[in-house]
């Protein structure tokens, strides 16, 4: 490092150092202790005592400067690659945050996996994710960043398969990983581009103020491109964004807890994070292609999650939905804007999640007290839930106004601002530009019908198991572990955690951490007007689905055989378009390619070896008969003059008499002739 | 006057009878009167020559010195024959054949 390094600095250093390995040291420990039901503790204090560190840490470097130390790891040629840690306001927050929502998801778990029969493996493998997580925020270079990017994705794969003997668990934790390496090559592509342009790994002195990607302006050619093809791709993969959106859906197929953890600071905002790291790089196109594609990703998740019958896909889809607003939010310009959204909705999203898990909970023990048949998940077998589990009621209705943005909460604050920012940008723009914002209130308004069609399905109205007789309910909520984080989450979705004026985005503090925070001014009538219309049409789009679904049951505005209706219920039909376009392809080439290896490479080959065959055949017989021929008509020659030799050898003496006579009258009757 | 033609037949019809015995007897006693027959026929030879050798009577001469040379030669033949019946059991040549292998 150039700059000396303070005192302060190195401790703030190696603070959130064991903030981040305090989470490895527990999955350590666990590793010997994974019978133990004390594994849960182990990793929820490491999460805690991280969390203290992180407080500590972001105290102190709270609209500081960035503190960046480090060494250098290994050189390959004239390259130093460095190990480091770069503390800005960006990774700060980001390690605070996830510190302080995996903390309540700990607690949680320990409660939701009681049961489990791999109870220390679940809370291995947690750890291992809150680690590699931390690390990636922390990370102060590409190589260490694309190191836990992997890891992040490897400990998700463990942890969505986690019910390893479900087979959709398997299924979906393998898709998740497959449509997540589509991404990591977008990543790798793009890491290395960028170094092959600007010779460092350093994502400070490449994005840093005055930086080198600065210096190097508003790059156009083709490498940029690419680059950005590689890091749009990787954000997609990880955040969930058309076109690589479909594993999040599938991926709650693993542990409700463990689908809070993702969806809210980790796994999912890998992706913002990631384009918060690398913003400079952008050019303008590539900012609108951003804008464009979360205004799309977020519009279609919405309409799908309308449709949905499973509680954690609805949740799923919903945060496909947020986190498009986070990408559009990145495209038009309003960096800070998207970090705040990432940061209310971590909160409002682990809350709503954590809510479900005590539902399934509770549905599960009805289930299996009662004996019935009934898929836990499905909210239309739920009901009247409010009186059961009150909670878990309050609970998910802070959270589903939240994320519906309505005021008096953090997520009021955060999406409203970003709307705000997106008229102004379309402003900016003029033209078509204005169909992004416009489509983005729509999904809006979508989003306060979802989640209020959700939340009446769930705990309003009667139980829907009236039929049987005699239920019994399991009160899921009692337990501490359930209510107290369900309570702190519910708090962080409130507007003061973020700004003292519950009505203008404009004061939070968070605008403070990201320098330069624009449209902020109240310039125009957006600043009011928006906030206003936004939240009476979001109320009246609540009211019609509390028409629907409670007051009137036979006011039905929505055929279910409808083509609209079909399209949103199968999600698109992104899987099965992927089925067909992708995955029915590349098994077709593979069946052609193992049909080629069959009959050409293998009939070639035994071709070949019937040549061979007969060759050596040839080969044999020549042996055989010609050559060992030669030696045997040699030998029998032999012997048989041999033979003749002996043939004399008699031992009859009168033979040999004879023998004799014969051969002088034979020399007498020569010599006569000639 | 008998001319020397006759005795040379005589001697070749003797000599030549003497090798067939000697070749198609079975026993080895006869092949020994076979053997002496052709010395007989070689003497007569030696005899009809002689009388062309009026003053020394050489082939006289060799003839008395080839009948004591075939009375000794029988001696030890004769000799051979006993102790070769006494191995064998047999005079039979033809089945006297072991030198072979």
């Amino acid at each position: 490092m150039t700059t000396p390094i303070t005192y302060e600095e190195t401790k703030m250093a190696y603070h959130a150092l064991a903030a981040v390995v305090l989470p490895l040291l527990a999955f350590v420990v666990n590793c010997f202790i994974s019978k133990n039901k004390a594994a849960g503790w182990v990793s929820t204090i490491a999460v805690l005592l991280g969390s203290c560190l992180s407080i500590i840490v972001f105290n102190h470097t709270f609209n500081g400067a960035d503190i960046h130390v480090g060494g250098v790891w290994f050189t390959v040629g004239n390259t130093n690659v460095n190990y480091g840690i770069l503390l800005n306001n960006l990774s700060t927050i980001m390690l605070l945050l996830v510190n302080l929502v995996a903390l309540p998801v700990h607690i949680f778990s320990m409660a939701y996996m009681k049961h489990d029969q791999h109870y220390g493996k679940y809370f291995r493998y947690l750890s291992l994710f809150c680690f590699s997580m931390l690390a990636l925020v922390i990370a102060d270079n590409f190589v260490l960043l694309y190191g836990f990017w992997e890891l992040v994705g490897f400990s998700s794969y463990l942890l969505i398969g986690f019910w390893h003997k479900k087979e959709v668990a398997v299924l979906a934790n393998k898709k998740a990983f497959i449509v997540n390496r589509i991404g990591d090559i977008g990543l790798l592509s793009a890491i290395l581009l960028l170094f092959n342009q600007y010779h460092t790994f350093d994502l400070q002195q490449l994005f840093g103020q005055g930086g080198l990607v600065q210096q190097a302006g508003n790059q156009t050619n083709v490498w940029q491109w690419v680059a950005f093809a590689g890091i749009f791709f990787a954000v997609c993969a990880k955040s969930a964004q058309f076109p690589l959106h479909t594993w999040l859906p599938d991926a709650m197929e693993g542990p409700t807890s463990v689908s809070a953890l993702i969806h809210a600071a980790t796994m999912v905002a890998a992706g913002i994070f990631l384009l918060g790291r690398v913003y400079p790089f952008f050019n303008t196109t590539e900012l609108d292609i951003l804008a464009v594609s979360g205004c799309f990703t977020a519009f279609m998740a919405a309409t799908i999650a309308l449709t949905q019958n499973d509680l954690k896909r609805i949740l799923a889809f919903s945060t496909i939905s947020q986190l498009g607003f986070m990408v559009m939010a990145m495209g038009i310009n309003a960096y800070a804007s998207s970090l705040f959204h990432l940061i209310t909705h971590a909160f409002f999203k682990c809350l709503l999640f954590l809510s479900a898990g005590v539902v399934i909970h509770e549905m599960q023990h009805i289930k299996d007290d009662n004996k019935l048949d009934i898929d836990p998940q499905n909210i239309l077998y739920m009901g009247g839930l409010r009186k059961i589990l009150p909670v878990t009621f309050i609970a998910t209705l802070i959270g589903g106004l939240a994320l519906v943005g309505l005021p008096l909460t953090s997520g009021y604050l955060s999406k409203d601002g970003i709307l705000i920012q997106a008229f102004e940008w379309s402003d900016t723009k003029g033209g078509a530009a204005i169909i992004v914002p416009l489509f983005m209130l729509v999904t809006s308004w979508l989003t306060a019908f979802y989640m209020a069609r959700l939340i009446f399905k769930v705990f309003f109205g009667n139980c829907r198991l009236d039929a049987v007789s005699g239920i019994k309910f399991h009160n899921s909520d009692r337990d501490w572990r359930y209510w107290l984080p369900l309570i702190v989450l519910s708090i962080c979705c409130l507007f003061p955690v973020f700004s003292l004026n519950p009505v203008l985005y404009e004061q939070s503090w968070i605008y403070k951490l990201f320098s330069p925070s624009n449209f902020l001014e109240r310039m125009n009538i957006y600043h009011t007007i928006i906030p206003v219309g936004l939240n009476i049409i979001s109320v009246v789009v609540i009211y019609y689905a509390y028409a629907i679904y409670i007051r009137d049951k036979k006011f039905k505005p929505f055929p279910q055989h409808n083509k609209m209706f079909a399209l949103s219920h199968n999600q698109w039909y992104f899987n099965s378009v992927y089925n067909s376009l992708f995955v029915k392809p590349v098994i077709v080439l593979g069946n052609a390619l193992f049909w080629t290896d069959r009959t050409v490479l293998d009939g070639f080959i035994g071709l070949l070896k019937k040549i061979t065959l007969t060759l050596a055949n040839i080969a044999a017989a020549f042996d055989k008969y010609i050559i060992d021929g030669l030696l045997h008509l040699l030998t029998q020659i032999v012997s048989y003059i041999g033979n003749f030799i002996r043939s004399f050898q008699t031992g009859k003496v009168q033979f040999y008499l004879a023998s004799m006579l014969a051969i002088v009258v034979a020399w007498f009757i020569f010599k006569t002739l000639i | 006057m008998i001319s020397l033609t006759n005795f040379l037949v005589l001697g070749a019809a003797l000599f030549c009878t003497g090798l067939y015995i000697v070749m198609a007897k079975r026993n080895a006693i006869q092949v020994l009167i076979g053997i002496e027959m052709m010395l007989n026929a070689a003497i007569l030879n030696l005899v009809a020559f002689g009388r062309f050798d009026k003053s020394a009577n050489g082939g006289q001469i060799f003839a008395l010195f080839a009948i004591v040379l075939a009375a000794a030669t029988t001696a030890v033949a004769l000799a051979i024959i006993l102790n070769v019946y006494r191995r064998y059991k047999t005079i039979e040549p033809d089945k006297i054949d072991q030198l072979k292998d």
